[in-house]
């Protein structure tokens, strides 16, 4: 069984003995390096207590049965109970060697000793459950003994209560905040599974299969992996996303969106702002949706650029390919395409629509509303 | 056109993509070295010392942002082009507020990628429709801004990021604005300026949520 160092409840650096500087067994030295005070006084403060009914030589004694030998292992168990024992002895002789009173040493002792198992458990090789029933025992015991001892009146009756909280603090602590340590690591490690199975079934329903529709016809390749990366973006960047179907921009994007799967063309819209789809953005939606179809149907390029620009009561969008391009003269006034669905329709909601093309540059189509 | 040849470090985690950015890069752009991750880009960079690095902005250990940090003290003539496929404003934002001189998507062509290396290692900025529609956004809005000059865009340079956002070229906007394409240039090395120093409330939220400031 590996056993740690003797460590106080309290953040104290692990003690053992020293050999360098020593005088005896290198207890003082221990102490004082772990305490980072000269060893002088620690040796002064076990002199001092060794006038105490010989307390000092008690707690030396113990100490150096407690401590791990210089550099080496700790003690065996046998000789662990044993110094922590005589370390109890000596701290019960001082007390009384410094005149406090046996109803006072005595209750103290309990409260400590319960204090000691209830913490220093492991280290002393006991269980745990028993060592927390011993320790609860031992406390109810000191504070009994305490109460009786002092009921004549004094004013520590209230301390009792007090005593009875910080002992029990004490003891059930640490038991207590390391089962809600643990209830935490498992909630957390439970969310990382699920988010896994998330994210895992997320990437069967959608990758995996594109990839597989991929395999069984490769001529679809460049549509299916444009949908996959819409999707995924959609779900990757969320933030990106429009807000719902009720926006301008919303409806711009999803009408990028079908053309894509429609024409096999990319269509790259940039946005900044938004507005709320009322009838003239419908409208507007619906012309630019339009725009985006004569480009990928007519234009002979395999992306298209949208650009929504939204904000303080205006609207502008423009779409606009880099392709054949056509000379307007030329188109007859009555081709429905451009005519109705795009002019006639932004007209209708008391918008503009404009189109500019060069042959061999492109065409480009505004629309605005103010 | 003769251009002078470009040293260019390719910094990006996915071995298929670059091949692909290599084979897609034309002659006058040469690749001298590539890293896959923050650890090995960093001293591969300070040592080649090349005119461009191509740069992803997410890398497994830390991101471009973490090579740009820490190479730009040492080589200050070492210009950095972020190449992302992310949409995310915040991560394009605290690239270039790191010190990254433009970003393009990595759905760009071989040809438009070349002519962006050329540019950033000119001094220019080189700035993706995407990128054009984040600034747009970020210094939208009449916020009294504290410093007028940085905080806030001229009516040319909106304009000039908007044809930018509509896919037109920086020589189309010449054309279409009647100004030089060296005019154009410096509006968007402008709005680069603006970008990196303003103290813009959005901006600097960006900044903050990527620990840049």
């Amino acid at each position: 069984m590996s056993v740690r160092p003797l460590r106080l409840p309290v953040a104290l650096p692990p003690i053992s003995r020293v050999e360098r500087d020593r005088v005896v067994a290198g207890v003082c030295s221990g102490v004082g390096e772990a305490l980072a005070v000269d060893a002088t006084l620690v040796r002064l403060a076990f002199a001092f207590l060794a006038f105490a009914s010989g307390a000092g030589l008690v707690a030396y004694l113990g100490a150096w049965a407690l401590l791990a030998a210089p550099g080496g292992e700790t003690p065996p168990r046998g000789r662990r109970i044993a110094g922590t024992v005589m370390l109890a002895w000596a701290a019960i002789l001082a007390l009384r060697g410094l005149g406090l009173a046996d109803s006072l040493v005595w209750p103290l002792a309990l409260v400590a000793a319960g204090v000691a198992v209830g913490t220093g458990a492991a280290w002393l090789g006991l269980r745990e459950r028993p060592a927390q029933v011993i320790a609860v025992v031992l406390l109810v015991a000191g504070v009994v003994l305490f109460v009786s001892q002092n009921t004549t009146g004094r004013p520590s009756s209230f301390v009792a209560p007090g005593a009875v909280a910080v002992a029990l603090l004490l003891v059930v602590g640490p038991w207590a905040w390391r089962l809600t340590r643990e209830r935490d690591a498992e909630h957390a490690e439970r969310v990382r599974t699920e988010e896994r199975a998330d994210l895992a079934a997320r990437v069967h329903d959608s990758v995996l299969q594109t990839l597989t529709l991929i395999q069984k016809d490769p001529g679809d390749a460049r549509r299916l992996a444009r949908r996959q990366e819409r999707e995924l973006r959609a779900w990757l960047y969320p933030d990106r996303e429009p807000a719902a179907e009720g926006t301008l921009a919303g409806a711009v994007e999803s009408a990028a969106a079908e053309v894509e799967e429609l024409h096999g063309v990319r269509v790259e819209v940039v946005r900044t702002g938004d507005a709320p789809l009322d009838e003239p953005a419908q409208a507007l939606a619906l012309a630019a949706r339009e725009a985006m179809v004569n480009a990928a149907r007519h234009a002979g390029v395999d992306e298209v650029s949208v650009f929504l620009d939204a904000g303080d009561g205006r609207v502008s969008l423009y779409v606009r390919d880099r392709g054949i391009g056509f000379d307007p003269e030329t188109v007859a006034p009555d081709r429905r395409g451009v005519a109705e669905s795009i002019r006639g329709r932004m007209e209708r909601v008391g918008g503009t629509a404009r189109i500019v093309s060069t042959p061999g540059e492109g065409t480009e189509v505004e629309l605005e509303l103010s | 056109m003769s251009r002078p040849l470009r040293r260019v470090v390719l910094v990006e985690d996915h071995d298929l993509f670059r091949a692909g950015v290599r084979a897609g890069l034309e002659a006058t752009v040469e690749v001298v070295g590539e890293a896959a991750s923050v650890a090995d880009a960093v001293p591969l960079i300070k040592e080649l010392d090349p005119d461009v690095v191509l740069l992803d902005v997410h890398l497994p250990d830390g991101g471009g942002q973490a090579v740009i940090m820490q190479v730009a003290p040492e080589r200050p003539g070492v210009k950095f082009l972020a190449l992302s496929v992310s949409d995310a404003a915040e991560d394009v934002i605290g690239v270039i507020r790191a010190g990254a001189r433009g970003y393009v998507t990595k759905a760009i062509s071989g040809t438009e990628l070349t002519e962006a290396v050329h540019r950033i290692a000119d001094g220019d900025a080189v700035f993706s429709p995407r990128l054009a529609g984040f600034v747009l956004d970020a210094f939208r809005g009449g916020e009294t801004a504290a410093d007028p000059e940085l905080d806030q865009l001229t009516a040319r340079e909106r304009e000039v990021l908007q044809l930018i956002a509509r896919g037109y070229s920086y020589k189309e906007i010449a054309g279409r604005l009647h100004l030089s394409a060296r005019t154009v240039e410096s509006h968007v090395s402008s709005v680069l300026r603006k970008l990196q120093l303003s103290s813009r409330h959005e901006i600097t939220r960006w900044a903050a949520e990527r620990r840049l400031i």
